[in-house]
């Protein structure tokens, strides 16, 4: 009994890296009664707003206590020159586990490196320099830039149409909110989905 | 207007009405059975109430969406709720017009969520604004439709008053 818990206990972090949502992307707890995808583009200023001001009250009161599972999602628009960029760096920062790290620079710099371009160097002063070679490289994977692709298409299926989205879903019903919002509003809802 | 394209109008009339309450009907429908909570983060993303505001109006407004509906579809008070339906679909249109005209990208709100204010979404709801109010000016011309009048019955004209021919 002691050796299958052991056992299952070591494979469970396998299992949860095998699953498709989950490269470093995703955030709390997947059996969470409420999932939120969001679809956002590292180069738009309400993704932005949404990223620093509203996604830490989300993270605090519902991802931490595994009352919600965040799984992040590229979209970028082909109206921002340095988006998809930067969502290539973000997915590669994923794969040595700095996806957080990374998005949270991009977005405190996204006024410098959407002007300079200089996309990687903001990416990179948040990593060992190992990582940086490990990310330059990863950033250039087909496989990196298919995974940005496929969350596009994925938002263009659910209909996203404008970045920030949050797809929200709980009890088999997936509810779309655009834009940048008020949280006590979003709060009272996800609360209400989460009980 | 001739007798039978006097009816014909009647009957468009009554389909558009019916129409018109089908749409307050399904809006109603659409957002009640979705948490309100939903509903008050569409009303909320429109900039123009106070939190409180939009609280107020999510719980409020799929219920008075649903009377309306239930008055057009029935004809009973076409005085009251033609205009009601009016007024407040001139005020949606309003607030959709503004936000688009702002580039604000937010959801109209209309039918639940999930769908960005966009021209479609203007035409569909300016041709009901339209409609609502052509319906509002024919409930306040009563005379005219029932008795098939082809003069506006605001414009009488004065009864003759004797018999020229018999002199």
């Amino acid at each position: 009994m002691k050796l299958s818990c052991a056992l299952a206990l070591t494979l469970l972090p396998l299992v949860v890296a095998a699953s498709p949502i989950d490269k470093g992307k995703a955030f709390g707890n997947p059996a969470a009664p409420v999932t939120i995808e969001l679809f956002s583009d590292f180069q738009c200023p309400s993704c932005r707003a949404l990223h620093m001001d509203l996604l830490p009250n989300i993270m605090r009161d519902f991802v931490i206590p595994g009352k919600a599972y965040l799984v992040y999602k590229e979209f970028p628009l082909p109206m921002h020159n340095h988006s998809r960029e930067a969502a290539a760096y973000a997915c590669a920062a994923a794969r040595v586990g700095k996806y957080e790290q990374v998005a949270d620079v991009l977005f405190q710099n996204q006024p410098t490196w959407a002007n300079d371009g200089k996309v990687f160097q903001t990416v990179a002063s948040v990593l060992t320099p190992a990582e940086q070679k490990k990310v330059e490289m990863l950033a250039k994977d087909p496989a990196v830039l298919a995974e940005v692709q496929d969350d596009v298409q994925e938002g263009q299926v659910k209909r996203v149409n404008q970045t920030p989205t949050m797809i929200i879903i709980a009890h088999g019903k997936e509810y779309p909110i655009p834009g940048a919002l008020n949280y006590n509003l979003l709060r009272g809802f996800l609360d209400g989905l989460a009980k | 207007m001739s007798s039978s394209s006097h009816k014909l109008f009647r009957i468009a009339a009554v389909v558009l009405r019916l129409g018109l309450g089908a749409v307050f009907g399904y809006a109603a429908w659409v957002k009640l059975r979705e948490p309100w909570m939903l509903f008050a983060i569409s009303v909320d993303a429109y900039h123009v109430l106070p939190e409180w505001g939009a609280v107020a109006v999510a719980r409020t407004l799929p219920w008075f969406e649903l009377a309306l509906a239930v008055m057009l579809l029935t004809g009973i008070g076409k005085r009251i709720s033609l205009p009601a339906a009016s007024a407040l679909l001139a005020v949606f249109f309003g607030l959709m017009v503004r936000s688009y005209a702002r580039g604000e990208g937010i959801d109209c709100g209309c039918f639940g969520p999930g769908e960005a204010i966009s021209p479609i979404t203007l035409l569909r709801d300016g041709g009901l604004l339209a409609a609502s109010l052509l319906l509002s000016v024919l409930a306040f011309r009563p005379l005219a439709a029932k008795r098939g009048d082809s003069v506006p019955v605001l414009s009488h004209s004065p009864a003759p008053v004797g018999n020229p021919q018999a002199e």
